[in-house]
């Protein structure tokens, strides 16, 4: 087998006296659809903002195909092709939902911003480019029809979904998406987990899912990984994790074995 | 009116050509257009190019400055060094408004940009490590360290500033430099690029996440926005013929923040409004100059308690209502 | 070593007035989180309530009289404080900083407009409310002014801990000032709590618009811009919502200004300021006492 396109060695991050990741080990190879699961607090998001560079780690090391991501800013890992959304969304206040695809899509336009003053035929061609491509993605998710809305408008799951389109805007060969499944209700999470399946089949996208949903996780996910208190304490198939005792206990507490996925 | 979207704006490159037009067929005129309405006229132009500046600093950018009174001072120096020092020996015999004339100027009004924008670098990298009230508070002290210096500077007149600037500003060159940095904002922001300038505002955690840097885009707003405001400077002390550093002081970044507030930050059209607007308040209500200042300052509060998006704030788009 | 000492003592006096303006900065900052820009007007407005008390108070020019004065500035900028923030800030309460900080401004230039209509522009002497006189120690020279704002001033900052730290009130206000929110969960009414930290403030202001003006004796509607600008510096260097922290920025911002002032560099004086606040606000934003905040993702 290749080398992983994700990888996280011993990776710690220590706050003062807390050790919010623990020596975390993981590897995401090329195509998969990975999930990351675990109780609150155990340190799922802050694995995130670990390997996007908002934290850089205490010790150990993140690398992206075969590239030590230390010492890179968080939009250049996304230029080297890692891309997230938040768990609290995080769409811009000002812009229209199809501005905030289209300042995603600013890494692969074609024109410089000195161009922009020139307006020769290239800048106006790469322009359109840039909205063409910005309505075709707008238009798979079925977003097309709030094209000139404002973003933070949106109704609570086509704000979720329009924060996976951005993030697609930018062509990422890993996509990290935090808790997509929050605040949506039974039927919009069914939604969710086609639409994690086809993003990840037709955009032929690396997928790593940080998630409470049990359903969405269980359902979606060919292999996941448990967090409990900063540390890694099961990795393997969903049905392997479903029946892990340390899994169940970590949820649920020692006393109870069983039943806990089957809701 | 103004759209986001940069179909919106079809050809700007023409508008900014019939803009230039009507700014040499305005000069042509201009012997016949009343002295005074030609000052007032060039105060207007000059202080759009200031409003208009800062907002890309302050609106767009959301990088909010109370120095751009200082970035103005800068080019104010900067182009009266040049066509009172450099003038006389490059052009010692030039015919009063010739070419050699304009020349000059157009070389000290660059000058005057490009002082200002360094000086806008400098003030800019800070602003990578602050938001909010204390980037306000070290804009601020930028603009108050320039004055502090100018003043202590000899050879540019010190306290006393300088005198005898010859009075090269004319309509055709307040109303061009208007017209270019209301086309150079207007074609950054609504370009994809430019796009990313809103999006840092907005969040510039999400901005990262996108794969912009927010630290450029910053440094950038700085640079173009301190640009102009060291081209107004220029305008501004070739206009007065005087220019002493206590006339670059904080009440003037103040009266520049309040037009780009009363326009609604981020509106270039609304803040060209309140640019025209403001300048033209001193001048209507000389009848009771006593009261100016106190009537200024109420209508600044009451703005900001009635409209605090700005007088001039309509919504863009349509809002999907929420289920 | 002469020399110094006076200095120190000169500095001591001019930072005990930027301490005492700091306060109100720090304070006000603390429940609100934005620059009071109106403060430094308050101090202003403090400086001329005493003017045109002085010849009405009984006992002028003894200490009990200077007294009087001193309370009736405070108290009459205690009630303007709060007539700011119930007319100006409350309705924005949740608003943006920009907005803010915008009216603060303006507030802050409608009280320079209306001082230079009601006052009139230009410099006003002030009378000597409390005994003067110089004290000899050696070949240094005191004004007794001097150690009287040093005096009241440190006074006040103990009388501020105590009601900060040892009363009801003071730890509903610490309690705004760290979570708001939480605060109003406690049963605390915030609005309360804010009104009183403005009189608080403003009082102070007051007090050290008197002694700013006694020191330094003359008075006008623009005297509170420099002075407020530079205990904002000291608020920040020592640490903005910390109340310690504040006293000793005012204190070592007005050692710095007067050590500066009597070299060959005292032009540059003002810029000292504001290069020392550039100074922490890059490198050590919480200041000297305060701590940092981190941003959650």
């Amino acid at each position: 087998m290749s080398a992983p396109l994700l990888q996280l060695d011993q990776v710690t991050l220590r706050f003062g006296g807390l050790t919010a990741v623990d020596a975390v080990d993981l590897a995401i190879p090329e195509g998969e659809l990975m999930g990351l699961i675990g109780p609150n607090g155990a340190g799922k998001t802050t694995v995130f903002n670990l390997i996007t560079g908002v934290y850089a780690p205490s010790s150990g090391a993140v690398s992206f195909a075969g590239r030590p991501l230390a010492g890179l800013r968080s939009h250049e890992i996304v230029a080297a092709g890692v891309a997230r959304t938040f768990q609290n969304i995080r769409l811009f206040g000002s812009l229209s939902v199809l501005d905030t695809v289209r300042v995603a899509c600013n890494r692969h336009r074609a024109a410089s911003p000195l161009q922009s003053l020139i307006r020769l035929r290239a800048f106006r061609e790469s322009e359109a480019a840039v909205t063409r491509r910005a309505e075709e993605l707008l238009e798979l998710f079925n977003l097309l029809r709030f094209r000139d809305a404002e973003a933070r408008s949106l109704p609570y799951g086509e704000q979720r979904r329009l924060e996976i389109v951005r993030a697609l805007a930018t062509r990422p060969r890993l996509l990290l998406l935090d808790e997509p499944a929050a605040g949506l209700n039974p039927a919009e999470k069914l939604e969710l987990v086609a639409l994690i399946q086809r993003v990840h089949r037709e955009f032929s996208v690396t997928i790593l899912l940080v998630e409470h949903s049990m359903r969405v996780v269980m359902g979606v996910c060919q292999r996941i990984a448990v967090l409990d208190h900063g540390k890694k304490i099961a990795e393997g198939s969903p049905e392997a994790i479903r029946q892990d005792p340390a899994v169940i206990e970590a949820y649920l507490g020692p006393d109870h074995a069983t039943g806990l996925f089957h809701h | 009116m103004i759209k986001k979207n940069e179909t919106a704006v079809p050809k700007p490159l023409l508008g900014l050509l019939l803009a230039l037009g009507a700014a040499a067929g305005l000069s042509a005129f201009s012997d016949r257009i009343d002295p005074y309405h030609l000052d007032v006229l060039i105060g207007v132009g000059i202080n759009i190019i200031l409003a208009v500046s800062l907002n890309l600093i302050g609106g767009h950018t959301g990088q909010f400055s109370l120095g751009h009174a200082g970035f103005m001072a800068v080019g104010a120096y900067a182009a009266a060094a040049v066509t009172l020092f450099l003038g006389p020996r490059l052009i010692p015999d030039a015919a009063p408004g010739g070419f050699q004339e304009n020349a000059l100027f157009l070389g000290a009004l660059l000058s005057a940009g490009l002082a200002a924008a360094l000086a806008g670098l400098l003030v800019g990298i800070p602003s990578l490590r602050l938001r909010g009230d204390y980037l306000a508070l070290v804009t601020l002290g930028f603009g108050e360290i320039i004055r502090v210096l100018l003043q202590n500077f000899e050879p540019l007149g010190g306290a006393l500033g300088l005198n005898g600037i010859p009075p090269y500003t004319t309509v055709f060159w307040v109303v061009a430099s208007a017209a270019l940095a209301i086309y150079v904002v207007g074609c950054l922001v609504r370009s994809t690029y430019g796009l990313g300038f809103k999006a840092v505002r907005d969040d510039e955690i999400a901005a990262s996440a996108v794969g912009l840097d927010p630290a450029r885009y910053k440094v950038v707003a700085f640079v173009i926005g301190a640009f102009f405001a060291g081209i107004a400077g220029g305008l501004f002390g070739h206009f007065k013929m005087t220019i002493t550093p206590s006339g670059f002081d904080f009440t003037r970044s103040i009266e520049i923040v309040v037009m780009v507030i009363l326009g609604g930050l981020g509106n270039t059209f609304g803040v060209i409004l309140a640019a025209i607007l403001l300048t033209l308040l001193p001048e209507v209500l000389r009848p009771v100059a006593e009261y100016r200042l106190v009537l200024y300052a109420v209508l600044l509060v009451a703005l900001m308690l009635l409209r605090p998006r700005g007088l001039f704030n309509f919504r863009l788009g349509r809002r999907v209502s929420s289920s | 070593m002469t020399e110094l000492l006076q200095q120190l003592v000169n500095g001591l006096s001019l930072g005990a007035v930027y301490a005492l303006i700091a306060l109100g900065y720090t304070m006000i900052y603390g429940v609100l989180r934005f620059i009071n820009f109106a403060h430094a007007d308050v101090f202003m407005v403090g400086g001329f309530i005493g003017l045109y008390l002085a010849p009405h108070v009984p006992g002028g020019g003894t200490v009990l009289g200077g007294m009087l004065v001193l309370f009736g500035a405070m108290i009459g900028c205690a009630l303007l404080g709060m007539g700011i923030e119930r007319l100006a800030y409350r309705p924005l309460r949740g608003a943006p900083t920009l907005n803010v900080l915008i009216t603060a401004i303006g507030v802050s230039l409608f009280l320079q407009a209306g001082g230079q209509l009601v006052f009139g522009a230009a410099p006003r002497s002030f009378p000597a409310v409390f005994p003067t006189g110089a004290i000899t120690l050696g070949p240094l020279e005191f004004s007794t002014n001097q150690l009287l704002v040093i005096g009241v001033a440190g006074a006040l900052v103990v009388a501020l801990q105590l009601l900060v730290y040892r009363t009801r009130m003071g730890s509903a206000l610490r309690a705004v000032s760290q979570n708001p929110k939480a605060a109003r969960l406690m049963g605390i009414n915030n609005d309360v709590v804010i009104r009183w930290t403005f009189a608080l403030g403003s009082a102070l202001a007051g007090a050290g618009g008197v002694l700013y003006a006694v020191n330094y004796p003359s008075v006008d509607p623009l005297m509170g811009v420099m002075p407020g600008l530079k205990a904002f510096v000291a608020a920040i260097v020592g640490g903005i919502g910390s109340i310690p922290g504040a006293a000793l920025g005012g204190l070592l911002l007005g050692l710095i200004e007067t050590v500066v002032a009597g070299s060959p560099y005292s032009t540059y004086k003002d810029a000292i300021a504001f290069a020392l606040l550039i100074v922490f606000l890059l490198f050590r934003p919480a200041g000297i006492l305060g701590r940092a905040r981190v941003e959650k993702v």
